[in-house]
């Protein structure tokens, strides 16, 4: 006990900091989001005067209300499909190919050694061809491929981890493999699914380069990608900038808020499993 | 009502033969047990019964229905595996219902089996519970009774006592052979605890290296061991062995004769050898008993003191120690010279290539 306590102590100073580091930028945006708008502010000093009306000014200047709906039409777009087909390729690479069909899997890990930024303009090209450029579905189709890799892995990683024995006894108690898929698998995968579908969603919220290149029409992107347009229109005016920032990062922080508890109960109940 | 038969059943994983042919028949209602040492293809002939591995050649016949390309779902089998394998998310009720849930079977039938499986495996209080808050041997239960409310034809098995600590085990086994009594059905039971084997099985079938050794009830093997591997797998401690000559015939049996033993010994058997052939001699520790002019003589190892009965071992010479298991606690010490006999109807040759004589 008398030994635990220092090293207890040494633990809670280390998250101390790392959380200061953590939160000192988003801090220091604040500050800045408040001070008068037109003005440079400069470190972490509270303004005289502080200017709430700021955030007002941002919504209404960037039409967030659009912005937020357009987002959310774009995470619905992508996330669900995405973990859907990921947990179904996924087990079917984990517990349906084996033998001479393993190397598929590879060509997923291959798609994951791909840089994001190498894809673009290719897909730029693409994406015209289909006649989807300046639409949401250009945003929505790329990112859906481009998550692919990451989350067939993550899923398939998981499946592995299923013990054999399980769909054995499912098996022989009356299941088909789709049934076996949806009332066995998809149920004690939810940790696996739970974590993925946070992690999409952030990415999609967060997603920037995408929707600049290939939506010309502000109003159609996510939110973050909205922030370029928000950026040129009021270049000059990092006040404005900062509450805007600070307004498209809520929601999902908001939501991981919600989320984390699900998620932290989800772990939980994968880790005491018999 | 269903019994079971294996034609020339074989195996190969990749270039590796792991069944050589097994032939085997299986009665309506018997309780068959597979034993075997460790690697010699007891699951895996178990997991073609219920058709989790795929037959390499030969024939599986469940209720007189050949069932080789038969889903496992429709082969009328249920199967307890040895990690229990329930369904973490799901409680104990939805664990034994989900095999009639899957089947169709209306809620207050599904509900009434389920609660009457229960009540045979006396878990009625576990129902609403996760597999994660129940011990072993309760997680056995569940797992039991998942297989008996679907009534299949043949349960299978597979080493489900494994995981519990000893005196449960004894417990678990004789709520099996109850079970067995009460549900009449045929049952296969892989292990490789010869004592889990004789108690349990109608017949018993040895398996080693994928081929069947011998099959017959639990006594017939231990009577009658057809060659010496069963010999020295059935019955415990081990079989006793010693290389003999054959040293003449009487009317009473054979004599044979080692310079390991103080006197040549008498076996009540007569055919199927010849003068001055090299056989193996078997005699159980049971069977042996101390006699100042018994032929096996040297001196004391070890003494174990079980209370109804004295293990020693004893030295023949550097190479050859004996267990001999004396009823009752007797005073021996150790190093102390003793000379040990043994009835001539209750010893055993096996000829050079290990056959029962
Ligand atoms: N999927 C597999 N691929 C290759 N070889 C296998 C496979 N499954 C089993 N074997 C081999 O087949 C042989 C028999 O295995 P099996 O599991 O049937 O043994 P067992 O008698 O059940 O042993 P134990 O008592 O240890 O459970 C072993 O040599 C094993 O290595
Ligand atoms: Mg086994």
């Amino acid at each position: 006990m008398t030994a635990a306590k220092p090293k207890a102590w040494l633990a809670r100073l280390l998250l101390a900091l790392l959380m200061t580091v953590t939160l000192l930028p988003f801090l220091s945006m604040f500050t800045a989001a408040l001070a008068p708008s037109g003005s440079y502010p400069n470190g972490l000093s509270w303004p005289d005067d502080p200017q709430w009306n700021n955030f007002v000014k941002a919504f209404e200047a960037a039409n967030m209300g659009q912005l937020l709906l357009s987002s959310t039409l774009i995470v619905l777009g992508v996330v669900p499909i995405s973990v859907l087909a990921a947990t179904m390729a996924g087990y079917g690479l984990a517990k349906l190919t084996g033998g001479r069909n393993k190397w598929i899997y590879l060509v997923f890990v291959a798609g994951l050694t791909l840089p994001f930024e190498a894809v673009i303009t290719p897909l730029y090209y693409e994406v015209r061809a289909f006649g989807l450029l300046n639409t949401r579905f250009a945003i929505i189709l790329p990112l859906i491929g481009l998550y692919m890799p990451f989350s067939v892995y993550w899923m398939r990683a998981h499946f592995l981890n299923v013990p054999n024995d399980l769909t054995e006894a499912a098996q022989l108690d009356g299941a088909t493999r789709w049934k076996e898929f949806w009332l066995v698998q998809v149920p004690l995968a939810r940790p696996a699914i739970m974590s993925l579908t946070i992690l999409l969603f952030l990415w999609t919220w967060n997603q920037f380069l995408l929707p600049v290149v290939l939506v010309r029409d502000p109003s159609l992107r996510t939110m973050a990608g909205a922030l370029g347009a928000f950026q040129g229109q009021w270049g000059t005016d990092v006040p404005l900038l900062c509450a805007g920032s600070l307004l498209i990062l809520a929601p999902t922080v908001l939501l991981f808020l919600v989320f984390q508890r699900h998620f932290v109960a989800a772990l939980l109940q994968g880790s005491v499993k018999g | 009502m269903a019994g079971l038969k294996l034609q020339d059943v074989r195996k190969n994983f990749g270039a590796v033969e792991v069944i050589k042919g097994v032939d085997l028949e299986v009665e309506h209602g018997e309780f068959v047990v597979f034993v075997g040492p460790s690697g010699c293809g007891k699951s895996t002939l178990l997991r073609m019964v219920a058709g989790l591995e795929e037959t390499t050649s030969g024939r599986i016949e469940i209720g007189g229905r050949l069932v080789n390309n038969v889903e496992p779902r429709d082969r009328g089998v249920a199967m307890v595996f040895q990690s229990y394998a329930l369904y973490p998310h799901m409680s104990v009720y939805d664990n034994v219902g989900f095999g009639l849930k899957l089947a169709g079977t209306p809620r207050d039938e599904r509900d009434a089996k389920i609660r009457a499986a229960a009540r045979v495996l006396q878990m009625e209080h576990l129902l609403d519970r996760k597999p994660a808050q129940l011990s072993g041997g309760q997680r056995q239960r569940v797992a039991i009774g998942r297989a008996i409310v679907r009534e299949p034809d043949v349960f299978l098995f597979d080493e489900p006592l494994s995981n519990l600590d000893a005196a449960l085990r004894v417990d678990m086994r004789m709520e099996l052979a109850r079970l067995h009594t009460d549900l009449g059905a045929t049952m296969i039971y892989v292990t490789h605890d010869q004592v889990e084997a004789m108690t349990l099985a109608d017949k018993i079938v040895v398996l080693q290296g994928g081929i069947v050794q011998q099959v017959g009830s639990p006594l017939e093997l231990y009577n009658r061991p057809a060659n010496l591997f069963v010999a020295g797998f059935i019955g415990s401690p081990k079989m006793n062995f010693i290389e003999v000559t054959v040293d003449g015939t009487t009317n009473d049996g054979v004599r044979v004769a080692n310079s390991l033993l103080a006197s040549p010994a008498l076996v009540g058997q007569r055919q199927g050898m010849a003068p001055s052939d090299t056989l193996t001699l078997g005699v159980r520790p049971h069977a042996l008993q101390l006699d100042d002019t018994g032929p096996i003589g040297g001196a004391v190892t070890l003494v174990e003191r079980l209370g109804n009965e004295t293990i020693v071992r004893v030295r023949l010479d550097a190479a050859t120690e004996i267990t001999a298991a004396l009823a009752g606690q007797r005073e021996i010490a150790l190093g102390e010279p003793v000379r040990l006999g043994f009835e001539p109807v209750d010893a055993h040759l096996f000829a050079a290539d290990g056959r029962r004589l």
